[in-house]
C-alpha cells in the first residue's frame, strides 16, 4: 500500500531524504524512529502529497501521492503531533465537521461511538474543546482519522501528550486497524511504544534509512542501544 | 463549502467579544438611522412650515405692481430626500434655500455645514460613515487572519486532507465574512425601511436595491482581497498591514488626490471671474430699465408694427412688460450659456472622477451610494434646473400681467389685484426619477463588478499560491 522507492528530497542545498526506500503492506505497522530533522516529517508530508520528491517515487495504492494527491488523500487518515481543533466547538462537533468535509455523515450515536473507541470519556463529548487537555484533543484527532475508515494511516508522534492509559488505548486501536487490513506508518521518538505496536521498525538518520528490522528481533533495550548508536554515528 | 461557512458562523455566534461588537455595531447603526430619520423629519417639517408661511405671505399680497412683485420674489426650499438617512451625500454642503426673483438667478444658500460649529463637523454620526468606513474595517479585522490562522494552528493541513479544496476554503471564508457585512447592511436597510414604511414606493425600492447592491459588491471586494492577502502571505501582520494600507489609500489618499487632479484637468472659473463674465454678457443685451437700448428699439419697432400704431402711447398694452420679459429672456440665454458651460465642466469632472474607480473601488461606491440615494451633485443640479424653470415661468407670468393686464406704457403705478397673485402657482419639486439619471451610475456599478471579478480571479490565484505546510 505504501511504497517509497529511491526517494530524494532537498530543501535548498540541504538534503532531507536520501535514496529512501520504504514499503508498508496492508495489515502492517511500520515505526519510523529518528531524531529531530532525521526526515520523518518530510517522509510523511510526501506521503500526504504536500511535497514532491526531487527524484524517485512515492506511491500509495499504486497512485503517485503528489500528482494524484486528491485521490490518495481519500485513502489516508492522518494524526499529527498536535491536534489543533476549533475551540468553540465540542469534541463531537469537531469530529462531525471534519467527517462532513470528507463527505461522511454520521449519526450522533456513531460519532459518540468513534470518540469512545478512541478513548475520550463520554462526559467530554459535548464539552467545548477550549476546555480540553492536549491528550483529549489528541483523542479527537485520532477519532477523526478513525472515522474516515482509511486504508492508510500516517501518524506523526501520535502518542504525544497522551497519558499512559490513553497511549495504551491507542496501541490497541492501531493493532485493531492493522488487523482490519490498514497499512500504518508511525513516526515517533518513543522507542518502547514503537517496539510494542509496530511489526517493523526503521531508523532514519539524516534523511537515510540506516536500519530496518522486525520488532520481534530485538528487545526494547537492544533497540534503544541500536537507536543511540545510529544517532551518535 | 457550506460546511465551512456554517462553521465560521458558529465561530461568530459563539465568540463573546465578536458577538458584543456585532450587537454594539447594530445598535450604533440603528441609532444613526433613527437620528437621520428624525433629522429628515424635522427638516421636512421646518421646510413645510417655511414654505406654507411664504405662500401665505404671497397669497396675501395687497394689490401691487407685478414688477414690484417680481422684485419681492419668493423662496424655494430643497426638500429632504427620503434616502437622506442612508447617505445624505452633498446635501450638507450644497445649501437648501433659493431666492427666486426677477432679473437675477440667485445662488442656493443656507447649507447645513455653513451653520455648524466647526468642531461638530467631525462628530456627526451618519449611516454613510458607518457603511463606507467602519463596516469595511470590521470586515478587514475579521478576514486578515482567516487563512493564516488555519495554517499556523495546523488545521489547514487537516482540512485539506479531509477533502476541503483550497479554493473552497478561500471562497467559503470570504463568503462567510461577506455575509456578516451583508447582515449589518441589511439591518441598516431594514431599519430605514421600517421608519419610512409609509413613504416607500417602487422608485425608492429600486434605489434601495441598487444601493444595497453597490455596497454588497464593495464588501465582497474588501473581504475577498483581505482573505487573499491572508492566503498569499500567511503572516497575519503582513496581511493586516497591507489591507489597512490599501484602505487608507482608497478612502483617504486617492479620493483627495484624484479630486484635486480632476479640478485641475477640468478647471472651473473663479467666482469673481464667472460673475464678471456673466455681467459683461448681460450688459451687452437689454437693460430692463433702459428703453434706449438698441434691442429695445428693435423690439419697439416690431411691436408698433404688429399693433399698427405710431407711438407707444397708442399701444393697447404696456410695452414696459414686454421689455422686461425680453430682458429676462436675454438674461436666461446668458445664464444658459454660462451655467451650461459650468454644468458641462461638472459633468467632465464627474466622468473623470468616476474613472478613478478603475484604481479605487471606494470612489465607485461613494458615487453610487450618493447617486442612488438621490443626494449627489447631479440630483442637486437637477433641482437647480427645476427651480430656474419655475423662476422663468414665475417672472413671465408677472411680466405678462404687467404687459397685458390692462395698464399702459409708463404706468408704473398700475396694480394687479390679490386674486392674480393667488393664481400664480407655487414651486413643486418633482423628485428626479432614477430612470433619468441611472445612466450616470452604470459606470460605477460596472467598475464595482469589474473589481469583484478581479478579486474572484485573485482568489483563484491565491489557491495556487496557498502553502499548506
Amino acid at each position: 500500500m505504501i511504497d517509497i522507492q529511491n526517494a530524494n528530497k532537498s530543501f535548498k542545498d540541504t538534503p532531507a531524504l536520501q535514496s529512501l526506500n520504504l514499503h508498508v503492506g496492508a495489515g502492517e505497522i511500520l515505526g519510523l524512529l529518528g531524531a529531530n530533522g532525521a526526515g520523518k516529517s518530510t517522509t510523511i508530508n510526501m506521503l500526504l502529497g504536500f511535497l514532491a520528491p526531487d527524484s524517485g517515487s512515492v506511491k500509495i495504492n499504486e497512485k503517485d501521492t503528489f500528482k494524484q494527491a486528491r485521490e490518495v488523500r481519500q485513502l489516508i487518515g492522518y494524526i499529527p503531533e498536535n491536534v489543533n481543533l476549533y475551540p468553540y466547538l465540542s469534541g463531537m462537533e469537531n469530529l462531525d465537521y471534519f467527517c462532513r468535509l470528507a463527505g461522511l455523515k454520521y449519526s450522533k450515536a456513531e460519532l459518540q461511538e468513534f470518540l469512545s473507541t478512541c478513548g475520550l470519556q463520554s462526559d467530554a463529548h459535548l464539552k467545548k474543546v477550549s476546555d480540553y487537555s492536549k491528550g483529549m484533543r489528541q483523542k479527537v484527532g485520532i477519532a477523526i482519522a478513525y472515522a474516515k475508515k482509511a486504508k492508510v494511516y500516517l501518524l506523526d508522534e501520535p502518542a504525544s501528550g497522551l497519558d499512559p492509559l490513553a497511549s495504551n488505548d491507542l496501541s490497541v486501536l492501531l493493532k485493531k486497524l492493522a488487523n482490519e487490513g490498514a497499512a500504518i506508518l508511525m513516526a515517533s521518538h518513543d522507542i518502547f511504544r514503537v517496539r510494542e505496536v509496530c511489526h517493523r521498525i526503521g531508523i532514519l538518520n539524516q534523511g537515510a534509512l540506516v536500519k530496518e528490522l522486525r520488532s520481534e528481533e530485538v528487545s526494547a533495550n537492544e533497540l534503544e542501544q541500536l537507536y543511540l548508536k545510529y544517532m551518535t554515528n | 463549502m457550506w460546511q465551512i461557512i456554517k462553521n465560521e458562523w458558529l465561530y461568530y455566534s459563539r465568540t463573546p467579544w465578536l458577538l458584543g461588537i456585532s450587537l454594539g455595531f447594530v445598535a450604533v447603526l440603528f441609532v444613526s438611522i433613527v437620528l437621520g430619520y428624525f433629522q429628515a423629519q424635522k427638516q421636512t417639517v421646518q421646510y413645510t412650515e417655511a414654505k406654507n408661511d411664504l405662500r401665505e405671505q404671497w397669497e396675501n399680497i395687497d394689490a401691487m405692481n407685478p414688477h414690484g412683485a417680481a422684485h419681492y420674489g419668493t423662496y424655494v426650499f430643497k426638500p429632504s430626500n427620503l434616502l437622506s438617512s442612508l447617505d445624505e451625500g452633498v446635501n450638507s454642503i450644497t445649501g437648501n434655500v433659493l431666492r427666486v426673483e426677477g432679473h437675477v438667478q440667485n445662488e442656493i444658500v443656507h447649507s447645513e455645514a455653513s451653520q455648524m460649529q466647526s468642531i461638530s463637523k467631525f462628530g456627526k454620526l451618519k449611516s454613510s460613515l458607518l457603511l463606507q468606513y467602519i463596516i469595511p474595517i470590521l470586515l478587514i479585522f475579521l478576514a486578515f487572519s482567516s487563512i493564516s490562522n488555519e495554517k499556523r494552528s495546523g488545521r489547514l493541513k487537516l482540512l485539506v486532507l479531509q477533502g476541503a479544496k483550497p479554493f473552497s476554503l478561500i471562497f467559503a471564508k470570504t463568503l462567510s465574512i461577506w455575509f456578516y457585512g451583508l447582515g449589518l447592511l441589511a439591518v441598516t436597510i431594514l431599519a430605514y425601511a421600517f421608519f419610512n414604511l409609509q413613504d416607500l414606493n417602487s422608485e425608492i425600492f429600486s434605489r434601495t436595491v441598487l444601493f444595497f447592491w453597490s455596497y454588497s459588491l464593495y464588501y465582497f471586494i474588501v473581504t475577498g482581497l483581505t482573505v487573499f492577502f491572508s492566503a498569499r502571505w500567511q503572516n497575519p501582520t503582513i496581511a493586516l498591514t497591507s489591507m489597512l494600507g490599501l484602505w487608507i489609500l482608497w478612502t483617504i489618499f486617492l479620493p483627495n488626490v484624484l479630486m484635486s487632479s480632476v479640478e485641475k484637468w477640468h478647471e472651473l472659473p473663479s467666482r469673481n471671474e464667472f460673475k464678471a463674465d456673466m455681467k459683461e454678457d448681460r450688459s451687452k443685451g437689454l437693460d430692463g430699465h433702459n428703453p434706449s437700448d438698441e434691442r429695445t428699439k428693435e423690439l419697439k419697432a416690431n411691436v408698433l408694427e404688429e399693433y399698427g400704431v405710431d407711438s407707444l402711447s397708442q399701444l393697447p398694452i404696456n410695452f414696459d412688460g414686454l421689455v422686461m420679459q425680453e430682458d429676462e429672456e436675454y438674461g436666461n440665454k446668458v445664464w444658459d450659456k454660462h451655467f451650461g458651460n459650468l454644468r458641462s465642466v461638472f459633468a467632465q469632472q464627474k466622468q473623470s472622477y468616476q474613472l478613478g474607480g478603475i484604481v479605487n473601488p471606494f470612489i465607485s461606491l461613494q458615487n453610487a451610494s450618493m447617486g442612488f440615494s438621490g443626494n449627489d451633485h447631479l440630483h442637486h443640479q437637477e433641482f437647480l434646473v427645476q427651480v430656474e424653470q419655475y423662476r422663468r415661468g414665475f417672472i413671465k407670468t408677472l411680466n405678462d400681467k404687467h404687459a397685458f393686464g390692462g395698464s399702459k406704457t409708463g404706468d408704473w403705478g398700475w396694480k394687479a389685484d390679490n386674486d392674480f397673485y393667488k393664481s400664480v402657482p407655487d414651486f413643486e419639486h418633482q423628485p428626479t426619477a432614477l430612470a433619468l439619471v441611472s445612466t450616470h451610475y452604470i459606470a460605477d456599478l460596472l467598475l464595482l463588478m469589474g473589481w469583484t471579478i478581479a478579486v474572484f480571479g485573485l482568489m483563484i490565484l491565491g489557491t495556487k499560491k496557498m502553502q499548506v505546510l
